[in-house]
């Protein structure tokens, strides 16, 4: 899985700006159209999550479908002062990419696939590119990544591994080659810098 | 026991589940009894809630969004939508009117229901695609002597459509079947049919390229060499939506 910039032929996706009004109250009245709306839109991200965990396409799929299912069906427990619809969705998706991950117990291929698109290590951060401006999130894709860009090298490599990857404390100090307690503090020190400069993003999913 | 520092600590690697296995079991108990840490790990999850919109976007494959929909609400749909029972109701009624017609004739009758029994699978099969259908189009003909049927099973979701025929004899020769899209910009060529004896014709289609509104469909015997965009033989039905 590679990240913003990093591949030269970025998928095409559909260009739409801005999401619908009331889209949550639209799942909440069982508004099939408005679920497809919200696949249209968020399946990108989605994909993106759970595929750069599990290094598989079929089985990232698998999830997304679950997400929305759950999303279909739970839709009334999303509590938007908790960050709104699309932060709950990423976060579903990708804990329950990570416990797909797990189960299967095959940490050693995602490291060696990850490793095969070079994902790991310190790369750098492409910046993005300005024909994607019309992808549903892109902005805020833009904020992450120029959050991520600013951590310091090492920090960051920690944050893709955890974050990105699903990979636990032993597994990252494994693949890095650096103390278990080296791993926890820089991710508690990466954490505490993305903070501030993830808080206050909006969510663009309504 | 764990001192709570441990999991003030560890909020951070909860949240990005970077702990171990018997960790997250371990974390998972304590705040399931600490309100404390349970509103500071949801007040980090929130926080960090967009991080995960740091990996590049990955486009969907075509289909994606219709068998995510299928997957989501198909189930319900398929004990619901009127469609199936209706559609598949209305075939058995148009074969069993096919059989009447052909009663006292044994051999036709047994060929009816072979017929019967392979449109109703034929249906049951385009059916479990076409879920979304919105609409069922049906009408009767007749071609040398034989009554024959078209029903057209429109999907407005995907713009496909399910096509039907039921008791078309075999084109003779040097001409051919020929199913057309009626337009607002005139016909449109669809596919060829080819009719196999005793078995139901049934394709699925999309509709034709270009702007032009669909407004309905025909089918047609042509010269087997016409491939124009123009119907040159003789019409058997039209159907309009």
């Amino acid at each position: 899985m590679a990240f913003a910039g990093d591949s030269p032929a970025r998928p095409k996706l559909a260009a739409v700006n801005a999401a619908p009004a009331g889209l949550r109250e639209r799942l909440l009245a069982r508004d099939e159209t408005a679920l497809a709306e919200l696949i249209d839109m968020t399946s990108p991200w989605l994909l993106g999550v759970t595929e750069s965990i599990l290094h598989d396409r079929s089985e990232a799929e698998e999830v997304v479908f679950d997400v929305f299912d759950i999303a279909w069906q739970k839709i009334g427990t999303v509590e938007p002062e908790r960050g709104g619809l699309m932060p709950w969705l990423l976060r579903v998706a990708r804990n329950r990419a990570i416990d797909r991950l797990r189960r299967r117990n095959r940490r050693l291929r995602t490291i060696d696939g990850a490793r095969a698109v070079g994902v790991l290590g310190d790369e750098v951060v492409a910046p993005v590119e300005l024909n994607e401006a019309g992808t549903p999130g892109w902005h805020v894709h833009t904020q992450v990544h120029a959050a991520l860009v600013a951590l310091p090298d090492e920090q960051r490599a920690a944050v893709r591994l955890a974050y990105f990857h699903g990979l636990t404390h032993s597994e990252i100090a494994s693949e890095l080659s650096i103390p278990m307690g080296t791993v926890k503090t820089r991710l508690r020190l990466a954490f505490d810098r993305l903070r501030p400069a993830l808080a206050s993003l909006k969510d663009w999913v309504q | 026991m764990t001192s709570h520092d441990w999991f003030i600590e560890h909020r951070a690697a909860w949240v990005a589940r970077a702990l171990d296995a018997e960790e997250e079991g371990s974390y998972r108990d304590h705040l399931a009894r600490c309100a404390e840490c349970r509103d500071a790990v949801a007040e980090l999850e929130r926080d960090l809630g967009w991080l995960s919109m740091g990996v590049e976007p990955v486009a969907p494959r075509p289909g994606f969004r219709r068998e995510a929909l299928d997957r989501v609400v198909g189930a319900r749909r398929r004990r619901h939508d009127w469609i199936l029972p209706a559609a598949l109701a209305a075939s058995l009624l148009i074969s069993l009117s096919l059989n009447w017609r052909q009663r006292g004739r044994i051999a036709a009758l047994d060929a009816g229901n072979a017929a019967t029994g392979t449109s109703v699978a034929a249906l049951r099969d385009t059916l479990s695609v076409e879920r979304d259908a919105a609409q069922v189009l049906h009408a009767d003909f007749a071609t040398s002597g034989v009554p024959c049927s078209i029903t057209i099973i429109a999907d407005d979701h995907t713009h496909r459509w399910s096509v039907v025929v039921h008791g078309l004899p075999p084109a003779r020769p040097g001409e051919k079947y020929q199913f057309w899209f009626i337009t607002d910009d005139g016909m449109r060529r669809g596919v060829t049919i080819d009719a196999v004896p005793g078995r139901v014709a049934s394709f699925l289609t999309g509709m034709p390229p270009g702007n032009a509104r669909v407004m309905g469909a025909a089918l047609s015997v042509e010269p087997a060499e016409n491939q124009g965009s123009e119907m040159k033989g003789s019409a058997l039905a039209k159907i309009m939506m």
